[in-house]
């Protein structure tokens, strides 16, 4: 029996990039249907679960219960184990919270909701529908039973999985160093230090960075990203990351109680984010900071703007490529310079020897830098280490 | 298996895979499906770049 449903705006997927579009959709006047393949909002948990704050109060997301705990900093730490601390009076918006992903998400998706949109679990979809070169709706399964949704709008926040992109038609292929394979264990029995978010840089994670994202006293986040580029063989990700710990008797120590894995995307800006009738957003649209792997800020601020442009396209009769510019435009002029800068570091940092990193974080451990600028950076390894600052300059 | 494929062998019973997706997201050419706790892979369409066999972070995917 066919029960195909209508809508203005259809959003694919219920993660915060989802929920966040969905929500400001809502708020704009449109009926929004938003639809998440899985039976509960944020879970499995697939995420490092640490993220800046400056941007919350900018789209409207309030502090919740789903804060583990607040970070003073970050450590970065070299291959010889040199530590560089960033606090947030240098670092600015850089630390922030590790939070209950789950609950982050769920929070979200209940703003959604609280906003009037229609969520739907346990829906898929399984194709676009098409009409006279438009998207003009999707094919979804719902438990099991298989149906149309007609849209005016269609958002694909699929994450980094995304398959609407690709049947949309959307470039959104990645080079192979533009990928991390990422592996994370939650352990109990750690001497992690509350107050800072831990990264250790180097060959101990080819092209990416291990991570110590703490979630209590004793209780951390300990992950690995590999850039997929730099390695070789079967179960790299889970390989160096259990090496790691091995090597760090204050993490061997602990047990492991829960394990996530998952594919992120550290590319540059796409060139294009929508076509007649659908946006991307979030990860699905390669949002990821390229340098720190982080996606949640950049898809709430984007997802903001793409269901503000997804009402008014509504309203105006006009979910047009043309009309999307708006978008386009609005999220590029938030988000893509930093994107784009940030792959170039990220290009740039992969290419530099341990011996480096060792001499660029000790001069930088040296100095208290009251602020963190290009400028300061340079000077201080230029001081120290002459020798490798025509290697590190190209890097900033 | 055409003869000049390579056999692709995607582990999903649980005994190695986690369910993570990655494999699903860095395959060129799309041909990877995740439902739920089962992965399967288009077998005319892949071309064995083994690129899910990289992304895979537990060593689910083997290639011989």
């Amino acid at each position: 029996m066919a029960k195909d449903l209508s809508t203005d705006v259809l959003v694919i997927g219920a993660g915060p990039a989802g929920s966040m579009t969905a929500k400001w959709a809502a708020k704009g006047g449109a009926r929004v249907l938003m639809i998440e393949k899985r039976q509960e909002i944020g879970s499995p948990v697939r995420c490092g679960e640490g993220m800046s704050k400056s941007w919350l109060a900018e789209v409207g997301i309030t502090p919740g219960k789903w804060i583990n705990l607040e970070v003073e900093g970050a450590r970065i730490y070299s291959p010889s184990e040199k530590v560089f601390e960033i606090n947030e009076k240098h670092a600015g918006n850089e630390v922030g919270y590790v939070v209950e992903r789950d609950g982050f998400d769920k929070a979200l998706a209940i703003d959604a909701g609280n906003a009037g949109v229609d969520i739907q679990l346990k829906t898929a979809a399984t194709g676009l529908i098409r009409e006279n070169g438009r998207i003009v709706g999707a094919r979804v399964k719902q438990f099991g039973e298989p149906f149309e949704i007609r849209a005016s709008v269609v958002i694909g926040a699929d994450g980094f999985e995304s398959q609407i992109g690709r049947w949309a038609g959307l470039p959104t292929n990645l080079a192979l160093r533009d990928m991390d394979s990422c592996l994370q264990y939650r352990m109990t029995g750690v001497d992690c230090d509350v107050r800072y978010c831990d990264f250790y840089l180097g060959e101990v994670a080819p092209g990416g960075y291990v991570w110590i994202f703490p979630k209590d006293h004793g209780l951390a986040n300990v992950g690995i990203g590999v850039q997929l580029s730099k390695i070789r063989g079967m179960a790299e990700a889970k390989t160096y990351l259990d090496r790691w710990i091995d090597a760090h008797p204050a993490y061997a120590k602990g047990k492991k109680i829960d394990m996530v894995g998952g594919g992120v995307s550290i590319s540059k800006p796409l060139n294009q984010t929508v076509t007649d009738g659908l946006m991307l957003v979030g990860d699905a649209a390669r949002m990821i900071d390229p340098l720190t792997g982080g996606g949640i800020a950049n898809g709430c601020i984007a997802g903001k703007i793409c269901g503000e442009v997804a009402a008014e396209a509504v309203h105006q009769g006009t979910p047009t490529k043309e009309f999307f510019q708006k978008y386009e435009k609005g999220w590029r002029a938030k988000l893509e310079e930093k994107l784009f800068r940030n792959w170039l570091a990220k290009e740039k940092l992969c290419t530099l020897s341990d011996a480096t990193f060792d001499k660029v974080i000790d001069a930088l451990a040296d100095v208290r830098l009251q602020k963190l600028t290009v400028h300061n950076i340079l000077k201080a390894v230029r001081d120290k280490y002459p020798e490798i600052t025509k290697e590190f300059e190209s890097v900033l | 298996m055409p003869p000049n494929k390579r056999s692709l062998h995607i582990e999903s019973s649980g005994q190695l895979c986690i369910y993570c997706g990655a494999c699903v997201g860095v395959c060129p050419l799309n041909c990877i499906y995740l439902d739920e706790t089962r992965i399967t892979f288009d077998e005319k369409i892949c071309t064995r770049c083994e690129i899910c066999v990289k992304a895979c972070p537990v060593g689910a995917i083997e290639i011989g």
